[in-house]
């Protein structure tokens, strides 16, 4: 084995302990039985989508070209005359909602069964500032495809970070690259969703990841002491199942509703109906409903207590020690941001 | 065991999810494949034409004509503005667009289009299109109707042959309209029938009548007008419109934008006769009918197209001998002072054989020409059934009485013997023409009825001595004639006289006679109790 | 004596089941990885020409070249003894845009003293090649060219 050889003497790292520390990490993780219910797959299937996103992602890359004259027709390009460029961009554009689906369904579920518990709350605070970071994904990447709906949609998301106080202006002109909506905003934008945004996101991944391996999965409260079984092959069939299902599902909207292209961007022009991608909705509705100051104290109350509730509840718990307060929290939450989600579709 | 079992189903499930993808990645690659690409050529705008371009589109004027050029042929191959609307010092609608300094034509005439399209101007030049015939007689019209009322009247339909002070003559865009210059608007019937229409020469309503007309109506969705037939390329359309017999070509000849090399009839004249129109280069009418059989022969068969034509042209010359009756009656009444012609300083401004407006008989004789005369001729050469004749013959027989009942009351002897005659013979008083038979089949009944037929045991005698001068004198071809004969010579089979079909027509005579008892009964024998309120007085409104 | 471990044996079932995970696994993979390469590698389209009308014939002189556009592309035709010709005015040393001079019948390019003859082909001077030419096509008494179609925006 000259080869082995020579790179273990270049690459000196401990070929044992390494693979015994391999296989303890991503073979042989005991997870606890409840998570043979796919409804505990949820975890994986952000991830999964998210390499989706990367792979697909670098593929349009090679095509796209992030300036106002070229952006829109790039995109067309891809989707008309590039062979399975509409499957590509299908699957890129399918992927993005439906992972934010599944991040959303993760979260209900890790609140649900209160995972982000002691000690675990510093993965429950990634978990925010993932979220946080794949909506700028999501925002960002919309607003490259330069037509009439993502060009406004910019215009209007990008206005109401002024209100944010203290730094709203500055992170504005930052982000616009000027006072105006410009071709350096575009440019900015093509950076942050390629560059920043993801490289942050996978560094996010992998220390989530990390803390899961190195907590192990959290037990059901209440069920401390129940069975685990090994990661490979179980959970790993299940994963593999769910990748093959998600491709599967994504290429089959693709095909059924494929993602349209618009009408290409007019500055001069304002369209009757401006509306941002339907995640977005629940926000949309509250700061139109409430004034825009309000408004936006409102969601920076809502973000700072999500991130920080695993201390929040702590705290509550110990004052009223009978009441499932997350339950209420919980639930309350989720049919808020549904009725106003429902509310814009419908009202539009 | 149990565990293998689980582990078993997982991965069966994972075998099943991977065909499943399988399958959804061949239909996103079938999707692809079926994907068409439509390849819209770019059209580049290059020097001077930008300039026309960036000034209409900033100030507004005329910017759909911008994409109507767009849309058609000559913008792809980079003809643009200044290519028909340059214009040199000096020309008659030269002028120098507002704001700038580029010298524009206004109009673009033939000369201009000749540039690229020489022989389809020089074929429309040698055409009847271009012939301004309307104005030979123009003055007398004129006093009938002002200038003004023929600015968007006559005008506009005669502007197809318009003479331009640049010597050119005709109005391409009449047809071809512009800015797209499309062929498939040129090949609209719609197209001709803006001009060719109306009572005096009904040819768009004629040829909707038509079965050629009807077929179109029903398919033309999905024809593609656009097609070419340069180059011998067979007609592509399942019925004719204007163009494809007038027009276009097909496997045996070219097209032409001369329309009267095809016709072998001048049928809009006072008198129909055999065309001599450009003799040297279109041929005799006989050259120039076979020409339009070429085209009919695409689709029907040799005989039937033989004998349609050969009953048509009959009608053509028996047009002439009616009209013959009209116009000795006008000479005859002209002559002996009953109408007099309209004159001024010594030049006449009616004609008694030709036009006149304000005396009956000068109405009718130009009626019976202008309007009812060439929608008989039309209507028996184009398949309009309708118009040959109750807008044609009926019309054209009613004229007659009115002229006879008009001479007869103003104390004509002729005209009052006519009047006063019982003979039913006398709507005939002209030669006539016939035909044994018609193309379309064998009758047995039809032919048993008509009046001459069974009063006049020479009727054929007189009818083949017609046929045969009018063959002698060159009116009909040789073939016609044999046709004619052939006809004649099985006048039994032609006529159905062979045949007998008494027990049908006798079974729908017994319905008939069923229907006549029904409105005897209901209608003839009904006598309402109620009084008529004339001749009798109304009693007094008073008590009750 | 040590009992043989007995061989793993495997039931038809579990055979087939294997057969049917490691087939569509292959299968759909490989499918994924064509139409991925299909997406990467741009295909190769034959360029679409079209014809445009230049001009008439006895428009020029024996001798004469008429400078014209299409588009943005400056452009020279020219009546060579033998045919028309189209040629670019782009010099193809280092892309100044050449000169007619009809009284020297050749085209000049001043940047670095080239010279092409009024066939195109180069004369004097360091161009490495022959003006671009374009080919043309006499219809009846029009003259038209060919060039390739753009494709919209992209190439």
């Amino acid at each position: 084995m000259k080869i082995k050889e020579w790179i273990l003497h270049r690459v000196p790292f401990d070929i044992q302990r390494t693979s015994q520390v391999m296989e303890r990490i991503f073979l042989k993780e005991p997870i606890p039985k409840h998570m043979k219910n796919w409804y505990y797959a949820l975890g994986a299937t952000p991830l999964i989508l998210f390499i989706f996103q990367v792979i697909t992602g670098i593929m349009l890359a090679l095509y796209f070209i992030p300036s106002q004259q070229m952006a829109y027709e790039s995109v067309r390009f891809i989707t008309e005359e590039v062979r399975m460029g509409f499957w590509i961009r299908g699957l890129h554009r399918w992927a993005s909602s439906l992972m934010v689906i599944a991040i959303c369904l993760h979260m209900v579920r890790v609140f649900f069964t209160r995972a982000y518990r002691k000690p675990r709350e510093i993965n429950w605070i990634l978990g925010i500032l993932m979220l946080i970071i794949t909506l700028g994904m999501c925002f960002t990447g919309y607003s490259l495809l330069y037509n009439q709906l993502s060009y406004w949609a910019t215009t209007v998301g990008t206005n109401m970070i002024n209100e944010i106080p203290l730094v709203g202006s500055i992170i504005l002109n930052l982000l616009r690259g000027g006072e105006e909506v410009t071709n350096n905003t575009l440019t900015r934008f093509y950076n942050l969703h390629i560059g920043f945004f993801p490289t942050l996101l996978l560094i996010f991944i992998i220390i989530h990841i990390l803390l899961i391996r190195l907590h192990g999965v959290a037990k059901l409260e209440g069920r401390e002491d129940e069975e685990s079984y090994s990661f490979y092959p179980e959970h790993f069939y299940h994963t593999l199942v769910v990748t093959l299902f998600l491709l599967t599902f994504i290429s089959a909207l693709t095909v059924i509703l494929p993602p349209g292209l618009g009408e290409p961007a007019d500055p001069n022009v304002t369209p009757s109906h401006i509306k941002p991608e339907w995640y977005f909705f629940s926000v949309y509705t509250i700061l139109k409903i409430l004034p825009l100051k309000l408004g936006i104290y409102l969601l920076i109350a809502v973000v700072l207590i999500s991130t920080f509730w695993p201390f929040i509840e702590d705290i509550l718990r110990k004052k009223w020690p009978k009441v499932n307060l997350y339950y209420w929290v919980g639930s309350i939450t989720i049919v808020l941001f549904l009725a106003f989600t429902v509310y814009e579709i419908i009202v539009s | 065991m149990a565990e293998n079992n689980s582990l078993q189903t997982q991965r069966l499930i994972v075998g099943v999810f991977s065909f499943l993808l399988l399958v959804v990645l061949i239909i996103v690659a079938a999707v692809e494949m079926k994907r068409t690409r439509e390849d819209k050529p770019v059209i580049e705008i290059s020097g001077i034409n930008n300039r026309c371009v960036d000034c209409h589109t900033n100030k507004g004027i005329a910017v759909k004509s911008i994409d109507q050029w767009k849309e058609g042929i000559h913008a792809v191959q980079n003809i643009g503005c200044y290519d028909c609307h340059k214009a040199n010092e000096g020309e008659f609608d030269a002028f120098y667009c507002p704001e700038s300094d580029v010298l524009v034509a206004r109009h673009p005439t033939p000369k201009d289009c000749a540039e690229c399209h020489k022989q389809q101007v020089d074929e429309f030049a040698a055409s009847k299109h271009a012939h301004q015939f309307w104005l030979i007689k123009n003055t007398d019209r004129s006093i009938f109707e002002f200038p003004l009322a023929t600015r968007h009247g006559c005008e506009q339909c005669h502007q197809i042959s318009n003479v331009w002070p640049d010597q050119s003559v005709g109005e391409c865009d009449a047809c071809h309209a512009k800015h797209t210059f499309s062929k498939a608007v040129a090949r609209q019937p719609e197209t001709c029938g803006e001009c060719h229409i109306g009572p005096d020469h009904p040819h768009i309503e004629i040829y909707l009548e038509s079965k050629h007309g009807n077929i179109f109506r029903a398919n033309e969705k999905k024809w593609d007008m656009n097609y070419s037939t340069k180059d011998n390329k067979p007609i592509p359309i399942e019925a004719p419109t204007c163009a494809t017999c007038h027009i276009d070509g097909n496997e045996a000849q070219p097209m032409t934008h001369n329309v009267s090399d095809r016709l072998a009839w001048e049928t809009q004249s006072p008198w129909s006769f055999r065309t001599v129109w450009n003799k040297e280069t279109s041929g005799n009418w006989e050259m120039k009918r076979s020409r339009m059989e070429s085209i009919c022969k695409s689709c029907h068969a040799p005989d039937f197209v033989n004998s349609y034509l050969l009953t048509a042209d009959l009608n053509m010359l028996q047009y002439n001998e009616i009209r013959r009756m009209f116009v000795s009656w006008t000479k005859k009444l002209t002559a002996n002072g009953t109408i007099s012609r309209l004159e001024l300083n010594g030049r006449f401004y009616s004609d008694p054989v030709l036009s006149g407006w304000d005396e009956v008989p000068e109405v009718l004789m130009y009626n019976a020409w202008h309007h009812e005369g060439r929608r008989f001729r039309h209507g028996a050469i184009m398949m309009g059934a309708d118009f040959t004749q109750w807008h044609g013959i009926w019309d054209l027989q009613k004229d007659m009485v009115d002229l006879f009942s008009w001479a007869a009351e103003r104390g004509d002897p002729e005209a009052k013997a006519w009047v006063n005659s019982k003979n039913p013979a006398k709507f005939v008083p002209y030669a006539l023409y016939d035909f044994p038979g018609n193309a379309f089949g064998i009758n047995p009944l039809s032919n048993l009825q008509p009046f001459v037929y069974t009063n006049f045991p020479d009727y054929w005698d007189r009818i083949y001595a017609n046929v045969k001068t009018a063959y002698e004198k060159k009116l009909l071809s040789e073939n016609q004639w044999n046709l004619w004969l052939k006809r004649f010579n099985n006048r039994d089979h032609y006529l159905g006289y062979k045949y007998n079909a008494d027990s049908v027509f006798n079974f729908y005579k017994s319905l008939d006679d069923i229907d006549t008892k029904a409105f005897t009964e209901q209608a003839v024998e009904l006598k309402l109790p109620g009084k008529p309120f004339w001749p009798s007085s109304p009693s007094s409104p008073s008590k009750k | 004596m040590e009992l043989e471990e007995k061989p793993k044996l495997k039931t038809r079932r579990q055979f087939l089941i294997n057969l049917l995970m490691g087939g569509g696994l292959l299968a759909s993979a490989a499918l994924l990885v064509r139409h991925g390469i299909a997406f990467i590698f741009p295909k190769a389209e034959p360029p679409i020409s079209r014809k445009l009308l230049i001009g008439r014939v006895g428009e020029l002189k024996v001798g004469e070249a008429k400078e014209f556009q299409i588009g943005d592309r400056d452009l020279y035709f020219v009546n060579t003894a033998d045919d028309y010709k189209v040629f670019s005015s782009i010099c193809t040393h280092l892309g100044c845009k050449v000169r007619w001079e009809a009284h020297r019948n050749r085209f000049y390019c001043s940047c670095h003293q080239g010279v092409f003859g009024n066939d195109g082909k180069v004369l004097e001077g360091p161009p490495p090649r022959a003006l671009d030419e374009f080919k043309v096509q006499v219809d009846n008494n029009l003259v038209y060219m060919w060039i390739e179609e753009k494709r919209r925006g992209m190439l």
